[in-house]
């Protein structure tokens, strides 16, 4: 291989990133990139201005990407916002607004939608202190607060603070005497972790790596203008669709027929595509699980290889050079290497990270132009290391740490699969330093075997302070033809860097990305035509798309090749669409906004202006395409032409409009245990007449929709819809005609009839789902829907619902519940349901003491929560009866993610295909309760004894 | 005045930027976390039109330039030049190198833009503000010189080289060095052009003389420019290949032999292969002994042993006596052939079966052996796969062929029967 002869001059300075002192030759200027040192000076002042492609410009057929398959049948939930996690209160002292994070606004929501879960427990010690309906008041003290008189007065009181609540003495006297019991005791135990839970959650917003590198997949298939997408889809991306679809010469694809799909058992993260030597391969990521298929000429997929990775796999990566060969990482900081003919090999292994100290657990690695050779890189720098084996320091580990084959399979693979082959160690003792071309190129650097560094972040590459590795790539294909066999991309939040593995640290190319969110996306193309130069395509996260034209032949410097180019978003699509009211705009706006979590594009071969197709998944599961047009010498007053969009596009938009909204929306993921508005709408159902308008709000509310004029059908003419107000003076009027007729208490019982009654439950109901939603962040997504239950259907009458009250009970507790509010006599209910002062409790509180490791608000390691329930809290969620299996509580955890959790995991087996030959199931869940260890600590119940001493009630 | 007190304090307030970006806990900055918090932020000191207007006129200007859209973006940069007049120093102060930044992105790819406006848009903003004027100076001189009007060129440098303001900072004598290297290329191009003359010249012709001697000064005053920067750690290549060239002529050998030795060796420079390779060159043009042209392409070798002077180092270690020399020319040769780009590099193919042979009847069967272990398990699958031997076969027969014959040789008859006929 030739290297270039004459490198552009740099500076080359070590030391920490941000070093002021350096000067950035590059200065981020992409024009200053384009520019050339006359090699010598005749050829030059002969030629003049030597040739720069000025006007290369990939331009969009449609002013934003379209929508290819119809949406998916699952709703989708666009998770948690800043909002939700961040302190909204006004900082007057600071010029900047700084980001708190809002522990006390979850705690109080925690203590407010789980005050069962935080004050039962309490509850219980301080029983003496309470007297309840029922039993005989036997002293005067002053520390014994009636239970009843206090709901009396707690009841129209406002939970968020309403100034002008009003305290009653008794209230007064059970705060000072609880206050400093309840407050504390909760917030104490719950404050570290909820606060833990927050940052993750947070960090998390800031950058979710979990997609790094994409999960789309172009495959191409037998001609060149047909191929397969592969893509995951459904709400927790646990399906890996094969979509063939063919390009037109026009650039629209045609999708062939209806997909096929394989079913995993966990999200996909990654989807990695290779062809190599004829042969086409496919690796998928999921969180704990990596997986290999070989496609078929005829674009079928065939199982290879399934690893296991217990710490969690954070990439991988396939040879360009070796088919079936793929590389691993592991949070763990372990690196291995799976051949065919080995088996999987830890090749490096690194706790910390290569250049400072960062406490990111995630690694990526790839190949290079040596097939021996890998990269490693984290957020600190790249790393080149050699895996070869030869004598003496081979990394060959025993095959159980990291290594576990043929789990989840159709069939067991053969006994030469599961365990690796060993190798019989290269040259003995007497290998030299010299020679063994990977090994030797590392000696320049630190000591043998340790490698070096690829990339630093640092002053070698003036990296910015604050600046991290996001993605590295390697840019040669393994073909011989293929001019940057020995390039790496490395993409930073800021900039972007292309380095050539024979001369580390010094980038060849640098180019400040500017992009708003995260660059986990990269895709560089095959030159579209001879002598073009190679697009290289950047995702963000948020859908910004960039392309830059890279050129330089094998002895030339990489540069770019006029100024890159930024691409539509699926954003922009928004204006194909009709315009919807409003729930259903903001629906799809959304739905738009979904983070871009794959990137494709293919080339097809035309006859005159190259085309380049690019499709797009997004974190809802859907895959968008957009057609480009090969621009390549626009004249002098071009500025890009505006494109609009066609009827056609107009059309499928709407028709894909429609098949979303017609999608349920997501169901709120969690629902306050003691407020079901099934129990609410009972209550109303009980008192109001029969109609079709009340019929019509609670279907409304039960489907928390916008209520429609449909919905209601023809409204009686005396009441008026209460949307436009009657303007003040108009009730007034009307007040004060009704006063002179002396009917104002009747008014005034109207008017409240109007007003408060059946308007205010949609909006507690809205207020409710979104206190939850947001509280989700705290519980993890509690889904504790029954194993053997059949998927959820999205009517939401299947929720989990509180448990039923024994009718006997009911009665007997009707005598004291009377005075107190409907919503309180609920929580009382359930309060005393849950005391364990009934003679027979013994039926339900079994629950499995799994369950309480589920409640812990994080995924912490050490902390006990020292329960005093006597009981675990959660039964209330689940159907009577039914006990999670600790397996699934754990599994919970294990698929921490956007995604809903994993609906009945256990009973499904593990990446099972969808035809019947491949129905296996293996020995289920362990390994994620390896990779999460799940406290299954039964609560300390050091209350129960105590209370049983003095029960006040004779249930 | 008051500018450039700014301008000295400006480090403290970067940091104090810095660590307003930072937040999460783990050092990192994230340019989209302002996004976010603006989503919550109710209250607060809100931004002053002022500053909103002119921050959205800045993503205007990116937005135009990532589209191609020159007419439009020099539109709104006509609008974003009031930031100069912001009441935030801060803002104030970084709008100039971002206003370069971006008109003059403009100006290269503005349609109807010529060389005098971007001259004219270069010289005003050299001088608005202290800090610029040395990076500004020295891209415009880049441009100029990729335009080829070198003269222009030189006079920027010239006027560069001498400016000076406050302490001299280590930036500053950096990009001080750099004019003055860039200067010195551009006298190395007027040598290089003269020496072309002059080897058309006569040399008993008056003329020879007094053009030797106008190259003569020429020389003098390059080496004084291009000496100080290249012992600054970087890479230098088209700096050191001219004052090489120079040395040389003027019959420096010495001094030409310590800066190649200087730019390959010391240890604070980057590993630039090329370093290696000029020195190799002028090793050889010096006629140096094969000894000493075996060490510095041993260096080459454990930098790139996929470079294609790697074969000549073959052709050195198989001429050598020394017998270890002969097994590194064998390691040599299967170095180069583990390289993804060399795979259908003929003439390794060659010398790998020649020398294969010769070894073999040497009778070192441990060097193959050595050799073969750690490639045993990857190079059938990657050199000798049945889809290589046919296509291979299919474009070219003579490498298959030599290719059929390593296969062979290394994995015994039954292989290579297999890679040929399969």
């Amino acid at each position: 291989m030739d290297f270039p002869g004459s490198l552009r001059p740099t500076v080359f300075m070590t030391g920490p990133l941000g070093l002021s002192d350096v000067p950035d030759m590059s200065f981020m200027c992409s024009w200053r990139d384009a520019l050339t040192l006359p090699e010598s000076l005749p050829q030059n002042s002969e030629n003049g201005v030597p040739h720069v492609a000025k006007g290369l410009l990939w331009e969009p057929e449609t002013p934003g990407p379209l929508p290819l398959l119809p949406p998916g049948p699952d709703p989708w939930h666009p998770g948690l916002t800043a909002q939700d996690l961040l302190f909204r209160g006004g900082h007057p002292f600071q010029k900047q607004p700084r980001v708190v994070l809002d522990v006390t606004e979850q705690l109080s929501r925690f203590l407010w939608d789980h005050g069962d879960i935080a004050f039962a427990p309490l509850g219980k010690l301080m029983l003496e202190n309470f007297k309840l309906e029922g039993a005989r008041s036997r002293s005067k003290k002053k520390t014994v607060v009636s239970v009843k008189r206090l709901l009396q007065d707690l009841d129209g009181h406002q939970p968020w603070g309403c100034p002008w609540a009003y305290l009653s003495y008794r209230q007064r006297r059970f705060s000072i005497l609880g206050g400093p019991i309840l407050g504390k005791s909760v917030a104490n135990l719950l404050g570290d972790l909820l606060h833990e839970e927050l940052v993750t959650r947070w960090e998390q917003l800031l950058l979710d790596d979990a997609f790094t590198g994409g999960a789309l997949a172009w495959v191409p298939g037998k001609t060149p203008r047909v191929g397969q997408l592969v893509y995951p889809a459904g709400s927790t991306l646990d399906k890996l669709y094969f979509q063939e679809v063919s390009l037109t010469p026009g650039g629209n694809p045609q999708v062939l027929r209806d997909p096929g799909h394989i079913q995993l058992r966990g999200p996909v993260r990654q989807v990695v595509t290779r062809t190599v030597q004829g042969e086409s391969l496919l690796a998928v990521r999921s969180d704990y699980h990596c997986a290999l298929w070989k496609i078929s000429r005829q674009g079928r997929p065939a199982p290879l290889q399934v690893l296991q990775v217990e710490k969690g796999a954070t990439g991988i990566s396939l040879s360009p050079h070796l088919p079936g060969e793929l590389a691993v990482c592991s949070r763990s900081g372990a690196i291995c290497l799976w051949t065919p003919q080995d088996g999987l090999r830890r090749v490096y292994k690194d706790p910390d990270t290569l250049v400072f100290r960062d406490p990111s657990p995630w690694r990526w690695a790839d190949f290079t132009a040596h097939p021996r050779v890998l990269t490693v890189g984290d957020r600190t720098g790249v790393k080149i290391v050699d895996t070869q084996v030869r004598g003496g320091d081979c990394h060959r580990q025993s095959s159980r740490t990291e290594q576990r084959h043929g789990v989840g399979w159709g069939r067991d693979l053969p006994e030469g699969m599961k365990s690796s082959r060993s190798v019989s160690p290269a040259g003995g003792d007497g290998a030299p330093d010299l020679g063994l071309g990977g090994l030797t190129r590392f000696l320049s650097q630190g000591p043998p075997g340790c490698g070096l560094l690829l990339f630093r972040g640092g002053a070698e590459a003036s990296c910015q302070k604050g600046e991290r590795v996001l993605l590295t790539q390697y840019l040669g294909e393994g073909s011989p033809e293929s001019l940057h066999s020995t390039l790496h991309l490395i993409c930073t939040q800021f900039s972007l860097y292309l380095v050539d593995e024979r001369l580390p640290l010094v980038p060849m190319l640098k180019w400040n990305h500017g992009l708003p969110s995260a660059p986990l996306l990269a895709r560089l193309l095959p030159p579209p035509g001879p002598g073009c130069p190679r697009p290289l395509l950047l995702g963000g996260q948020d859908g910004q798309l960039q392309l830059l034209h890279i050129t330089g032949e094998e002895a030339s410097t990489p540069r770019l090749a006029g100024p890159p180019q930024s691409l539509p978003s699926r954003n922009d699509s928004l204006s194909a669409f009709p315009v919807l009211e409003p729930k259903s705009q903001w629906r799809l706006q959304e739905r738009l906004k979904a983070p871009t979590i794959g990137l494709a594009a293919a080339i097809p071969p035309s006859a005159s202006t190259p085309i380049l197709s690019l499709f797009q998944l997004s974190a809802a599961g859907d895959v968008f395409h957009q057609c480009l047009r090969l621009q390549a010498d626009p004249g002098p007053d071009s500025c890009a032409p505006t494109v609009s969009w066609s009827p056609q596009a107009t059309a499928c938009c709407s028709q894909w409009l429609k098949a979303l909204l017609e999608v349920p929306p997501a169901p709120p993921v969690w629902a306050a245990p003691t407020f079901s508005h099934r129990r609410l709408l009972g209550c109303v159902e009980q008192r109001e007449v029969e109609g079709k308008v009340p019929e019509g709000l609670r279907a409304a509310m039960a489907e928390g929709r916008l209520l429609q004029q449909r919905d209601l059908g023809s409204l009686p003419t005396a009441e008026p819809p209460p949307a436009p107000e009657p303007g003040p003076d108009d009730e007034l009027s009307k007040r004060l005609e009704a006063a002179w007729e002396g009917r104002a208490a009747a008014w005034w019982e109207r008017r409240q009839g109007w007003s408060s009654g059946p308007r205010q439950q949609p909006k507690r109901h809205k207020r409710r789902t979104q206190l939850s939603s947001t509280f989700s962040s705290l519980s993890g997504r509690l889904e504790l829907s029954d194993a053997t239950s059949p998927p959820p259907s999205p009517d939401p009458e299947a929720r989990p619902r509180p448990p039923g009250t024994p009718p006997s009970q009911e009665l007997a507790q009707e005598h004291w519940a009377r005075g107190v509010p409907s919503e309180r006599q609920q929580t009382l209910r359930d309060y005393m349901a849950k005391l364990p002062l009934r003679e027979d409790p013994l039926e339900d509180a079994s629950a499995p003491p799994s369950q309480t490791s589920s409640i812990r608000a994080t995924r912490s390691r050490q902390r006990t929560l020292q329960d005093n329930t006597a009981k675990p809290p959660l039964q209330m969620d689940t159907p009577e009866g039914v006990s999670v299996p600790p397996s699934q509580t754990s599994s919970i955890w294990a698929t921490r993610s956007r995604q809903r959790t994993l609906q009945d995991n256990t009973a499904k087996p593990p990446l099972q295909r969808d035809t019947p030959e491949g129905a296996f199931v293996p020995s289920s869940q362990t390994s994620s309760i390896q990779a999460t260890p799940s406290r299954q600590q039964t609560p300390v119940l050091s209350g129960s004894q105590r209370i049983r001493k003095k029960p006040r009630m004779g249930f | 005045m008051s500018d450039f007190s700014e301008e000295l304090i400006k480090s403290t307030t970067e940091d104090d930027q810095g660590e307003r970006c930072e937040l999460s806990g783990t050092g990192m900055h994230f340019p989209w976390l302002q996004k976010h918090i603006e989503t919550v932020a109710t209250g607060g000191k809100k931004e002053k039109d002022f500053a909103q207007t002119t921050s959205a006129c800045l993503s205007f200007i990116q937005e135009a330039l990532l589209k191609h859209q020159w007419q439009q973006a020099a539109e709104y940069m006509h609008s974003y030049l009031q930031v100069l007049e912001d009441s935030d120093s801060c803002k104030r102060q970084a709008a100039p190198e971002i206003i370069w930044k971006l008109g003059s992105e403009i100006l290269y790819y503005h349609p109807k833009s010529n060389v005098e406006a971007f001259n004219t848009f270069a010289d005003r903003m050299k001088n608005i503000g202290v800090m610029n004027y040395l990076k500004i100076s020295l891209q415009h001189a880049l441009y100029l010189l990729h335009h080829g009007m070198l003269e222009d060129a030189n006079r920027n440098l010239s006027q560069a080289e001498t400016w000076r303001y406050g302490e001299k900072s280590s930036s500053q004598e950096v990009l001080i060095n750099l004019i003055q290297a860039y200067k010195g290329l551009l006298q190395y191009y007027a040598w290089s052009k003269k020496k072309m003359e002059l080897s058309q010249l006569d040399k008993d012709d008056y003329a020879y003389n007094t053009a030797s001697q106008n190259m003569l000064d020429h020389s003098w005053k390059t080496s004084v420019n291009l000496g100080a920067l290249i012992q600054i750690p970087g890479v230098w290549d088209p700096f050191v290949k001219g004052y090489v060239e120079m040395l040389e002529f003027y019959g420096d050998q010495d001094g030409a032999r310590e800066v190649l030795t200087n730019y390959a060796y010391d240890e604070k420079f980057p590993s630039n292969p090329n370093a290696h390779i000029y020195l190799y060159n002028f090793l050889k043009r010096e006629k140096a002994p094969r000894e000493k042209l075996i060490s510095v392409l041993k260096i080459l070798y454990q930098i790139v042993p996929s470079h294609k002077l790697m074969l000549e180092f073959h052709r050195l270690l198989r001429k050598s006596e020394k017998e270890e020399h002969h097994k590194l020319g064998l390691e040599v040769l299967f170095g180069v052939l583990d390289f993804a780009g060399c795979t259908k590099n003929i003439t390794a193919w060659k010398y790998l079966a020649k020398y294969l042979r010769q070894t073999l009847m040497g009778s070192h069967l441990a060097w193959v052996q050595e050799e073969w272990s750690s490639r045993k398990n990857w190079w059938p699958g990657f050199h000798f796969s049945y889809f290589w031997a046919k296509s291979d076969w299919k474009e070219d027969k003579a490498l298959a062929c030599e290719k059929a014959l390593v296969a062979g040789v290394l994995s015994g008859k039954g292989t290579w029967l297999c890679f040929l006929f399969i």
